[in-house]
C-alpha cells in the first residue's frame, strides 16, 4: 500500500507541474526544504542531548530521523488540504523527495563529530551506504513517479488516473489503520522510551512545524504550499532513515528512533500536528 | 539408495539492510547455493521483533541460508566475524547430508 500511495502522489505532483510550468516558486521551496532537512537534525540532536539525556550516538540516529521526512504524514497533509479548499502545489511532492536524504548526512556528521569513536565501528562500505542514502526505496519510487507525471501529464495521465485517483482516499484510510497497530504495538513493547524522549516527540513537530511555517510565508509560498513545508518539516522518517542508520550505526537503537517517530510522531502529527500547521500557515501567510 | 555426502549448513539471522552484504561476503567464499527466507517476527535479549512491512526494513531479519563445503563455510565464518557484534548477526553451523555434493 506504501508503494500505491508513493507513486499516486508522485504522479500526481508530476502532472499538476506539468500543468502549471516551472515557476520560480518551485526552486524556493526546494532551497527552503534542504534548509530545514540540514538544520533540523543539530537542533534536535543538542535537545536530544541535553533534555533527552542520550549519548551521541543514539541523539545522531533520531535527530536524523527528525530532519527527513515521513511521506505518508505528507500524503495524509495533502489530502486535508485539498479537502479543505488550500491544496499545495504539485512541485512539493519534489520538495518531500529532496528532504528525505540531506538529514541522513547530517545525522552521520553529528556521530563522527560527537560519537565515542571505540565504541565499534559500522563496517560499512561507502557504495553501500550512498546506495542507501541516494538510492533508497522510497526516494527512487517518488522522484520516478513525479517525472513519469511530469512527462505525461493530463493527457497521459487520464488512461490510469481511474487506478491513482479513485481509490487513493480508502486506501490511504486502510493504510492508515495499518500503521496505527503497528504504532500501538511498537508503544506497547517499547523499554528504551522515556518520558523525557516522549515529551521531545511531540516537542519537534510542534516546533519544527512552526519553524517550516515561517520559513514558507518568509519566502512567499502561497498558503497550502506553505503549510505542507510545515508538514514535511514537522514529519519524522520511519522508512528511508531507518534503514541508513541500522547500516551506518549499528550500535544505535533502533527501537528508540523507530518507536519516537512511529509510535510517538507520526500518530500526533496526523491527529493533532497537521490540522495545527495548517492553521499557522493560513496565519502566517495571511500575515 | 542415493549416495549421500556431508556438506556444512550456515543459517545467518541478519537484518534486511545488511542482506546485500552478506550475500557479496557468501559470493566472495564461494558459496554457490542459498536462499533467503523472510521471517514474520522473533525475539532477542534486545526484545521482540516484528516484520512490520512499514519501515524500510530496519525493524525487519531475514534468514540467510547456505549449504556448501567446509572450508568455504569457514571462509564465509571468517569473513561475517568482523559484523556480528556491530550489528547483532546470529550465525550457526551444521551439518546436513546432501544429495548432487557437486552442486554445493
Amino acid at each position: 500500500m506504501s508503494l500505491y500511495l508513493m507513486a499516486a502522489i508522485g504522479l500526481k505532483g508530476g502532472v499538476e507541474v506539468n500543468s502549471a510550468g516551472f515557476t520560480p516558486d518551485l526552486i524556493v521551496a526546494a532551497l527552503a526544504g534542504l534548509a530545514l532537512s540540514c538544520l533540523i537534525p543539530i537542533g534536535a540532536f543538542f535537545a536530544l542531548r541535553s533534555f533527552g539525556r542520550l549519548d551521541a550516538v543514539n541523539a545522531s540516529a533520531v535527530a536524523a530521523h527528525y530532519g527527513s521526512v515521513s511521506v505518508v504524514t505528507f500524503v495524509t497533509g495533502a489530502e486535508f488540504l485539498t479537502t479543505n479548499g488550500m491544496g499545495a502545489a504539485g512541485y512539493m511532492v519534489a520538495v518531500l523527495a529532496l528532504m528525505e536524504t540531506p538529514a541522513i548526512i547530517v545525522g552521520l556528521f553529528l556521530a563522527s563529530r560527537y560519537g565515542d569513536k571505540s565504541k565499534g565501528s559500522a563496517h560499512q562500505t561507502r557504495g553501500e551506504l550512498l546506495h542507501e542514502t541516494l538510492l533508497n526505496g522510497s526516494v527512487v519510487l517518488l522522484t520516478g513517479s513525479f517525472l513519469i507525471g511530469l512527462i505525461a501529464g493530463k493527457d497521459g495521465f487520464a488512461p490510469i488516473a481511474p487506478v491513482f485517483e479513485t481509490g487513493f482516499r480508502g486506501i490511504l484510510c486502510l493504510f492508515l489503520l495499518d500503521m496505527g497497530l503497528v504504532a500501538a504495538r511498537r508503544l506497547r513493547e517499547a523499554k528504551s522510551l522515556t518520558l523525557r524522549l516522549t515529551v521531545l516527540a511531540i516537542i519537534f513537530p510542534i516546533v519544527n512545524g512552526m519553524i517550516g511555517a515561517s520559513l514558507g510565508a518568509l519566502v512567499g509560498l502561497d498558503a497550502g504550499s506553505t503549510a505542507a513545508l510545515a508538514i514535511l518539516a514537522a514529519s519524522a522518517s520511519y522508512i528511508a532513515v531507518p534503514a541508513a542508520m541500522r547500516l551506518a550505526l549499528p550500535q544505535a537503537d533502533s527501537g528508540l528512533y523507530l518507536t519516537m517517530s512511529l509510535a510517538v510522531t507520526f500518530p500526533f502529527n496526523i491527529i493533532f500536528g497537521i490540522p495545527f500547521y495548517t492553521y499557522l500557515a493560513t496565519t502566517f501567510a495571511q500575515g | 539408495m542415493a549416495k549421500t555426502v556431508i556438506r556444512k549448513k550456515i543459517e545467518v539471522l541478519v537484518d534486511m539492510p545488511l542482506l546485500s552484504r552478506i550475500e557479496k561476503l557468501a559470493e566472495q567464499a564461494a558459496i554457490k547455493f542459498f536462499m533467503v527466507l523472510p521471517t514474520r517476527g522473533g525475539g532477542t535479549e534486545q526484545g521482540r521483533w516484528y516484520d512490520d512491512r512499514v519501515t524500510g526494513g530496519a525493524g525487519t531479519k531475514v534468514l540467510f541460508s547456505a549449504i556448501t563445503t567446509e572450508e568455504n563455510a569457514s571462509n564465509f565464518i571468517n569473513a561475517l566475524e568482523p559484523l556480528l557484534d556491530s550489528y547483532g548477526i546470529i550465525v550457526t553451523r551444521s551439518d546436513v547430508e546432501v544429495i548432487r555434493s557437486a552442486k554445493f
